[in-house]
């Protein structure tokens, strides 16, 4: 194993913590008790601290969800995440995952689709969809988690979406805090 | 009367504590659970049966400190309740205790505050030092 490599990779793009791996309920729990010591160890304004932990949830618990909800297996249900910290001093947030080629498409435009939304805008999208019935709002699974990032995201939220050979791709997620 | 809640709460679950008796329901803590509703069912299961059965007066005390979209959707359930509860002359009300330093919670506490009718207090807790 090259850890040289992974550590310069890490050091390069600023990540102060990563995860791949299967992600279980009780991961995701430890993985956000060690990210909320570590911004308190920072001294982070506990408001950022708080904005970084909530985006680090709803992106982990819409990958566990929808890995349940495709039924995909262990290695399947891997999830990558990385908080970092750009120059400016921003926490980067992301997770990425597999997906099926149209759910990421899919995804993508719903993300597109919040980008042009201002913050009033948001807090209103925010609101109709927290009130649209439980039944309604499953099928994406991530509709209010999704416009809650970008509330919390001082940027417009970034995406990518890379087909894979699988005939699956991977689909990931950006928050600026 | 009907069996109080006592939940002691976990990494990503409030403590929960309901007394039928005094008409109080009390939740603390972090609520990121990956199925809220499967947890707050409970809780709105009593809230429904209180308001149902009794005449009393019904107190939320809330000292929640972090809580996930889907915690959020079944908190404005309850507060729905209330609600409608409200609308028919019944006295409901809300104290949310928060940490002054985290004005992200407060935040939460004041746009779930926009959509009720009924007292919603917001009371920064006193914090040493």
């Amino acid at each position: 194993m090259d850890l040289l490599t992974l550590r310069d990779t890490y050091l390069q793009q600023r990540i102060m913590l990563c995860f791949n791996g299967p992600i279980s309920r009780s991961l995701i729990e430890e993985i956000g008790h060690a990210l909320r010591n570590y911004l308190n160890r920072q001294s982070a304004a506990l408001s950022a601290s708080m904005d970084v932990f909530a985006v680090y949830i709803e992106m982990t618990q819409n990958i566990r969800h929808y890995a349940n909800q495709q039924g995909y297996d262990e290695e399947q249900a891997t999830a990558t995440i990385a908080v970092a910290r750009d120059e400016a001093g921003h926490y980067l947030v992301s997770a990425g995952n597999l997906v099926e080629d149209a759910d990421g498409r899919h995804l993508v435009e719903a993300v597109a689709g919040l980008a042009g939304l201002d913050a009033i805008e948001l807090k209103k999208a925010y609101k109709q969809q927290l009130r649209r019935p439980r039944d309604e709002a499953a099928p994406s699974g991530a509709g209010l988690g999704l416009i809650d990032m970008a509330r919390k995201s001082s940027r417009p939220l970034q995406t990518s979406l890379q087909p894979l050979s699988s005939g699956q791709s991977f689909f990931s997620l950006t928050a600026t805090i | 009367m009907r069996q109080d809640l006592n939940l002691p709460g976990s990494a990503s679950t409030p403590a929960i504590q309901s007394d039928w008796q005094a008409g109080r329901l009390s939740l603390q803590g972090d609520s990121y659970p990956e199925n809220s509703y499967e947890l707050f069912s409970r809780v709105i299961d009593w809230v429904e049966a209180f308001l149902e059965r009794e005449s009393r007066p019904l107190e939320l005390s809330l000292e929640l400190v972090y809580l996930n979209t889907s915690s959020v959707k079944a908190m404005m359930d309850i507060f729905d309740l209330l609600e409608d509860a409200h609308r028919e002359d019944r006295k409901v009300g809300v104290v949310w205790h928060y940490d002054p330093r985290n004005e992200r919670i407060a935040e939460l506490a004041e746009e779930f505050r926009e959509d009720c009718t009924f007292s919603f207090v917001i009371r920064p807790l006193e914090v040493s030092a």
